[in-house]
């Protein structure tokens, strides 16, 4: 599936699986995940990108949200992964290493 | 909230609540989605982060990508659709039934559903593009005043043509003008409680009370026509003033 994507749509699935990774870790909200993103060195992407691609994962049922208190006051959307957030990761993980496999041989033939 | 933004995050996170409603959201989903990005503004701005750190550049994009994965709820807008044919055609009708049973060419009925709904759709499209870009005042005004100014001229080239070629005329008589007057007094109790707002009867009854009193009287038409309008003026002004005031005691 990532073999067929456009530049940016890949970079998007890419987005869909670091955001399942990071939630399966721990129940995070929508700041702690970009705050992580960037520490990996994602941070050239905009932060609001991670917004709807977290819509859609709950409309797809891999992610769930509940409203909690904060320390610093205002209540906050965290996010956990569900079974089908697992699987959906695992899938990721798959294709990730079977295509860097591929990127790397092609890179270190010579 | 005690939470503060700076203007610029305040104005995108307004217009994005626009955009979405008119792009025919759900109120909670819209909600949900707009408390999330603010409490991530919020935090951004602490941190010295500039809002096209969050956004990106173009905020048109962002609204869309957010929009598109957003249920429509065109059950939930269907339900608002016949309310607000009968919202339009009250002031119409009102007046209409003062004057005695009802009657209208089919033309002219058909035409009329068709008017508001182009008008509703027209500023509803308006709403979602001058949400979405940065446009002057002077601009904003253009966009709106487009679909009010086709949907007025659709609807006087249909009320021309029902009047130079006749259609077939509907007469309601005494029980169904006064089922519709019901229906309508029924609808407008509802926009109301909807909208939250009392300016639909508060104006109808600015525009029709005044000369219904009036024809009780032995006044002559010129002098009543006068009193009626200046009575109009007033209750709508006293109306508007009203709320203006509640609205300031709400900012403070």
């Amino acid at each position: 599936m990532i073999f067929s994507m456009s530049q940016t749509q890949m970079m998007k699935g890419i987005l869909d699986g670091c955001l399942l990774a990071i939630i399966k870790e721990k129940e995070c909200y929508g700041y702690e995940m970009t705050e992580e993103l960037s520490q990996y060195g994602f941070d050239a992407i905009s932060e609001g990108t991670i917004y709807p691609l977290l819509l859609r994962m709950q409309r797809e049922g891999l992610v769930t949200s509940v409203r909690k208190d904060s320390i610093a006051g205002p209540k906050r959307k965290y996010y956990s992964l569900t079974n089908e957030g697992e699987q959906a990761l695992d899938n990721f993980l798959k294709r990730w290493t079977q295509l860097e496999k591929s990127v790397n041989a092609i890179i270190k033939k010579g | 909230m005690e939470e503060k933004l700076s203007a610029n995050s305040t104005r995108f996170v307004e217009n994005l609540r626009v955009y979405l409603f008119s792009s025919g959201k759900k109120d909670e989903e819209i909600d949900d989605i707009i408390h999330e990005l603010e409490d991530h503004l919020y935090e951004a701005e602490l941190k010295g982060k500039s809002i096209e750190k969050i956004i990106g550049s173009s905020p048109k994009e962002y609204m869309q990508s957010i929009s598109k994965e957003m249920n429509t709820d065109y059950k939930g807008w269907a339900k608002y659709i016949p309310l607000l044919i009968v919202g339009s055609f009250s002031y119409t009708v009102f007046k209409d039934l003062l004057s005695g049973p009802l009657s209208y060419g089919i033309l002219t009925i058909i035409g009329s559903i068709i008017y508001s709904l182009l008008f509703f759709a027209g500023v509803m499209a308006a709403l979602r593009y001058t949400a979405s870009r940065q446009v002057t005042r002077k601009k904003e005004f253009f966009i709106f005043l487009l679909p009010t100014v086709l949907s007025t001229l659709f609807i006087g080239a249909i009320l021309l043509i029902d009047l130079l070629y006749p259609s077939p005329i509907i007469e309601f008589g005494v029980l169904g003008s006064s089922i519709i007057g019901i229906l309508l007094l029924i609808s407008i109790i509802i926009f109301s409680i909807w909208t939250k707002t009392a300016i639909l009867p508060v104006t109808l009854l600015a525009l029709y009370l005044p000369e219904l009193a009036l024809s009780q009287t032995s006044l002559n038409e010129v002098t009543r026509m006068i009193i009626s309008m200046i009575t109009t003026y007033i209750i709508i002004g006293a109306y508007l003033l009203i709320i203006l005031k509640r609205e300031k005691v709400k900012v403070q």
